[in-house]
This record gives structure tokens, C-alpha cells and sequence, in this order.
């Protein structure tokens, strides 16, 4: 009787769990998982956003569009009347042919992305959309130093605002200011600061350091345009990672370091041999939160560069609204979306569910 | 050297570190806050001054003209509404259907819960922009007004965190008050809106400020569902945007001022909740 009434209690304690979870994976539904099945389909699809033409099934060609890249050796050209090969003569290099000689025309035509040289040989990679491969460069890279300078900065932050000292809670005030900001609005103001004339404060200082004339165009010259928005991302997310890491600081027990003080280890020892082995979890997860977020970085390129260089959210807004190719742009979400995957299930792993 | 020189050393070593630490965390606002305060002549003078400075006289001369030319501009006022009426109704939606999963996820027990639990922590990292040509279509199949599109789609990313940190904040409250509940008759739900709400009432102050945060961020979204709809574009677009009333090329002194105007009140507000959103942060991302 007994067993059977709270079996009863059971159920409806059941009922009444589904039932509180029914708004939430409704709503779920609606805006996550129907547009991720509509973008899938989409993506094998070349239909265009208000587009006049019938939307046909094309299989992986959009993929292929999108990924498709080729390598190949440029030669040297070889000077016809002495049969030597041609030097330059202003440079006094070798002259190399075109990449548009050596690409594939069949069945896309392959762009130029970037030449390299090799152990004295050039090499030209093409693709048929070198923006997407470019963006995908752009994202890795952003993603590697972004992380990365994040994490030792944060690091540094963390333990030097962990130690006890006047101030402290102003401090971790202060810390959270940059992380308050709007992204956009941080962009905007590091917009300004990036100004190709000594009216912006980077050129300014450099000049008064006597580097440069005071014109560095940090947003249009392409070998500036990376390191100018990790510089402005690296500032904005730093706050966070110190945050995050002074958290792991604050578990690891005192005495630990009072037994290590006991024994006479140094400082530098309690450092490498206590704080980074048992601050290694919150490192890792903090590292895996922050990748996921620069794969998918939007704000910072779309503001300060533009159509100027692209990540792959970037590009893949730029394929939506601009291009109108809402097949393209549903292949770049899928790309996305795939790559991100594989760094949540490494995330979930490190965080595991906690049912009771 | 001595033992107290070295102490003083090692002060004085870690003050330097830690201003270095200030001046690179807060020079930028500074930076924003003296351009906003000078004129377009002003703006223009090289080298750049480091306080507002007259370009004939070099005397300090302050610019307040910016601030006001803000406020009679109608974009920016009308971002201000759009922000604040969309961020304010996806947190509150998001409290509101994210704590009743919370409840369930956190305190009740049924079938299915572990997968319930992974879907949810999945979600709080769903890349928003893979889905964006999908609520595009959605969107405009409905024919959904800009503001509540945006209402709408922010939940993707607010009810996820909304639930997974209520969750752990549900999960932490003793067994002992939902069983005394229900010794006195309590239903279930009973006892989650007259008893477990109210005890979570700092995590909801604490979460809904962070998702209103979030909303408040948001470009991606808002950038595309306004593009056909400029009267409904939030602070971040309208600052992207903005024009200003004289000046041909961007008006920086004017979009300064407005970053400053939009900053400040969430950093007070930080700065009030300083505790609880650290607690809330590491709680969403490190705490399981």
C-alpha cells in the first residue's frame, strides 16, 4: 500500500517534470533545432535568398565550392633566347610564372590564396572561393594567439590579484569593466585608437617613441589587420580568463603551500609544482570555453574589418545578407557548426553532468 | 642587501605590476572618455592630446557639444529603447521558463533527466551564427516583427544559461525543505513557487543580470533581423551605424560619447553585483 502510493508520488513527480520542461524544448525547438535541420537541407541546396529562380538539390557542391584548394609549383620561366632561366633585374630574383598558369580551370577555376616559397621552390595555393579559406585562416589564427595571449595574461592577472593586499576587492572591480563592455562599443573605441594618423593614440605613441611617421594603417595593411583585432579581443576577454583562473586559484587549499614554505621550497618551485598542476581543470575549461567562443568570433572583424577580411561567421553573414546566397551561407553554418562540435564534446567531457 | 630592503623591493615591484595591470584594463575608456569631450577640430589635431586641449592656444578646452548631440539624434535614443525592450523581455522569459526547467532538472526526479541535462549544456554553446540563415527563413516566413525576432532568438542563448546555472543553484538547496513541504501537503509546484523560488532569489537577480548582459551584446542577430527594419535597431547596430549631424567622415566624438553613455550604467550595475556575478560566471562555466 505504502510502496504502491509512493510509486503514485513518483509518477506525478514525473508528469510534473516533463511538463516544466515543455516551454523550455519547445522554444528550443522553434529557434535551435528546426533552423539547424532547414540550414543542413539548405546547404545541399543553391537557393538564394529572394531570388527568382526554382532552388535545386545539388548535392555537396557547395562544400565543394567552399573547400576545394589546390597546391602547385610555380616554375621558374625560362628565357627563351639563352634558355637560362630569367632573373629580374631590378630585384635580381628569379622570375616565376603566374598562378593563374598553373591553377585549375576544370570544373571551378581556382583563385590564388596565397604564394609561398619552400626549399627554394614557390608554391601557390588556390581555391575556388579563396575568401572562405582565407576566413578559415583568419579564424585559426585568431583562435591560436587570441587564446592563447588570453590565458597567460589572465594567468599573470589572476595571480597577481589572488595575492593579499590593500584594495584587493577594488581591484577585482576594476577587472570586470572590460568584460561589461559591449563588444561592438570596445571595437569602436579601439577604432579610434587604431587611427592611420597621429590623431589616434597608437600612432601618436609610436611616433613620440620615434617608430614609424606616425601613419601605420592599422586596419587596412593586411600584415597589421590581425594582430590590431587579437589586440582588441585579447583586451576585452583577459578580464574574463583572470576571473575565471583567481576561482581555480581560490580551491587550492593554503596549507598546501605552508607545508611547501616548511620544506623550503622556493617560490618559483611552489609555482610549477602546487598552483599549475591543481589549477590545470580550471585552465583546461576555461581554455575549451574560450576556443569555442573565438571559432565563432562575429563582432570584432565585421566592425573593424568588414569586407576587408572575413572570419567564417563574417564570411558567412557576408554570403546572407550581402551575397544573397542562402545555400552558401547554410553550408559555411554547417562547417561551423562541425568544428565547434568536436571542441563541446571535448568541453562536456572536462565538465561532465551532475544528475543528483 | 637587507631583509627589509628586499621587502620594500618586492612592494614596490608588485604596486608597478599592478598599476601596469589598472592603466592597460582602464586606459582605453579613458581614451574614449577624453575624445568624446573634444570638438572635430579638436579630434583632428596631431599628435593627439591627452587631455582636451584648444588646437590654437593649447589651453584645456572642454567640448560637451558630443553628449548633447547624442541625445537630440534619434538614432541613438531609439537604439536605447530597442536595447532595453528587448533585453528586458528575453530575461524575463528566460527566468521565468529557464527556472521551471531548473526546478525540474534540479530537484526532481524522472526518466530521462541525464539526457535532459546534456542537451541543455550542448545548447549554452551552440555557435548562434550556424543557424542564422535558418532563422532568416524562419523569420521571414512568419513574418515576425524585427524587435520580437530578436526577442525571440536571444533565448537561444539566454534559457540555456538560464537553466544550466539555476539548475546547480536548485541542485544545492537541502532535500530536507522540498520533504517538509510535502509532510505538510504541499504539491510539488507548491513548493517551487512559494518556497524554492523565493530561496533562489539572489541566483535569479544574479543570472538575469548576466543574460541581460548577453542580450544587451548582441550583434549578430540584431545586425541581420534589422537590416530590413532600421527603426528597430539596438545600441550595438546604432553605434555601427551612426551619423552624425556635421561631420562627413564618422563622427568619433560623438560615437565616444555614446559608448560612454551605453557603458556606464552596466558597469555600475557590475560594480554593485561584483560578487554574485563572479560567483555566477564560474558557476556557468566551470561549475558542472
Amino acid at each position: 500500500m505504502a510502496k504502491k502510493e509512493l510509486s503514485e508520488l513518483g509518477k506525478e513527480e514525473q508528469k510534473l517534470a516533463l511538463k516544466l520542461l515543455t516551454p523550455t524544448l519547445i522554444i528550443l525547438l522553434v529557434i535551435a533545432i528546426y533552423p539547424l535541420g532547414q540550414v543542413f537541407y539548405t546547404s545541399f541546396t543553391n537557393r538564394t535568398f529572394a531570388g527568382t529562380g526554382t532552388t535545386e538539390f545539388i548535392g555537396l557542391d557547395n562544400y565543394q565550392k567552399l573547400l576545394s584548394f589546390s597546391i602547385e609549383e610555380l616554375e621558374p620561366v625560362i628565357d627563351e633566347e639563352t634558355g637560362k632561366i630569367k632573373i629580374d633585374e631590378d630585384t635580381g630574383e628569379k622570375v616565376f610564372e603566374t598562378p593563374i598558369q598553373v591553377l585549375p580551370r576544370q570544373p571551378e577555376l581556382h583563385r590564388p590564396v596565397s604564394i609561398f616559397s619552400f626549399f627554394g621552390n614557390r608554391y601557390v595555393i588556390g581555391a575556388v572561393t579563396p575568401d572562405f579559406i582565407k576566413a578559415i585562416f583568419n579564424t585559426i589564427i585568431f583562435t591560436i594567439f587570441s587564446v592563447l595571449l588570453e590565458t597567460l595574461l589572465g594567468l599573470g592577472v589572476a595571480l597577481v590579484v589572488n595575492s593579499e593586499f590593500k584594495g584587493r576587492g577594488m581591484m577585482r572591480a576594476v577587472m570586470l569593466v572590460p568584460w561589461a563592455v559591449i563588444t561592438v562599443v570596445s571595437a569602436k573605441m579601439w577604432q579610434w585608437m587604431f587611427q592611420p594618423t597621429r590623431a589616434g593614440l597608437f600612432n601618436m605613441l609610436l611616433n613620440k617613441f620615434g617608430i614609424g611617421t606616425g601613419n601605420f594603417s592599422f586596419l587596412t595593411n593586411p600584415s597589421l589587420q590581425m594582430p590590431a583585432i587579437i589586440a582588441v579581443d585579447v583586451w576585452k576577454t583577459t578580464p574574463f580568463m583572470a576571473l575565471l583562473l583567481l576561482a581555480g586559484l581560490q580551491l587550492i587549499p593554503q596549507e598546501l603551500y605552508e607545508a611547501a614554505e616548511v620544506d623550503g621550497a622556493s617560490k618559483i618551485r611552489q609555482f610549477f609544482t602546487i598552483t599549475l598542476p591543481l589549477l590545470k581543470p580550471s585552465v583546461a575549461v576555461a581554455l575549451i570555453f574560450r576556443t569555442l567562443d573565438s571559432l565563432r568570433v562575429f563582432d570584432v572583424f565585421q566592425v573593424l574589418l568588414a569586407q576587408k577580411r572575413y572570419s567564417m561567421a563574417s564570411f558567412n553573414y557576408f554570403q546572407l545578407i550581402s551575397a544573397r546566397q542562402m545555400g552558401m551561407a547554410s553550408a559555411i553554418g554547417v562547417i561551423i557548426f562541425i568544428l565547434i562540435f568536436f571542441f563541446a564534446l571535448a568541453y562536456m567531457k572536462a565538465l561532465g553532468v551532475d544528475t543528483e | 642587501m637587507s631583509k627589509t630592503q628586499k621587502r620594500v623591493l618586492k612592494k614596490i615591484l608588485f604596486y608597478f605590476v599592478l598599476t601596469i595591470i589598472v592603466v592597460y584594463l582602464l586606459f582605453p575608456f579613458y581614451w574614449a572618455v577624453n575624445s568624446s569631450l573634444k570638438s572635430q577640430a579638436q579630434l583632428s589635431m596631431t599628435p593627439a592630446t591627452l587631455i582636451p586641449r584648444d588646437p590654437d592656444t593649447g589651453e584645456i578646452s572642454i567640448f560637451t557639444r558630443n553628449y548633447f548631440a547624442i541625445f537630440k539624434n534619434g538614432q541613438f535614443l531609439r537604439g536605447l529603447v530597442n536595447s532595453s525592450i528587448v533585453a528586458t523581455s528575453t530575461t524575463i522569459l528566460s527566468l521565468i521558463i529557464g527556472s521551471f526547467a531548473a526546478f525540474s532538472l534540479g530537484k526532481l526526479r524522472f526518466k530521462g533527466k541525464e539526457p535532459a541535462l546534456y542537451v541543455i549544456l550542448a545548447m549554452t554553446m551552440f555557435p548562434q551564427v550556424t543557424v542564422l540563415s535558418g532563422l532568416y527563413a524562419v523569420i521571414n516566413a512568419l513574418n515576425l516583427s524585427a524587435r520580437f525576432s530578436m526577442i525571440f532568438t536571444y533565448m537561444l542563448f539566454t534559457l540555456p544559461f538560464t537553466t544550466w546555472v539555476l539548475t546547480s543553484f536548485f541542485r544545492d538547496l537541502p532535500k530536507e525543505i522540498m520533504q517538509s513541504a510535502q509532510v505538510d501537503g504541499a504539491t510539488p509546484f507548491q513548493t517551487f513557487y512559494l518556497i524554492l523560488l523565493p530561496l533562489t532569489a539572489p541566483a535569479l537577480v544574479t543570472t538575469g543580470l548576466l543574460a541581460f548582459i548577453q542580450a544587451w551584446n548582441e550583434y549578430l542577430f540584431a545586425l541581420t533581423f534589422t537590416s530590413i527594419d532600421v527603426s528597430a535597431r539596438t545600441v550595438p547596430v546604432a553605434i555601427q551605424y551612426f551619423s552624425g549631424e556635421f561631420a562627413r567622415q564618422e563622427p568619433f566624438g560623438e560615437i565616444m560619447a555614446a559608448a560612454i553613455v551605453v557603458t556606464i550604467p552596466i558597469v555600475v550595475l557590475v560594480l554593485i553585483f561584483q560578487k554574485r556575478i563572479v560567483a555566477g560566471l564560474t558557476a556557468g562555466a566551470v561549475k558542472g
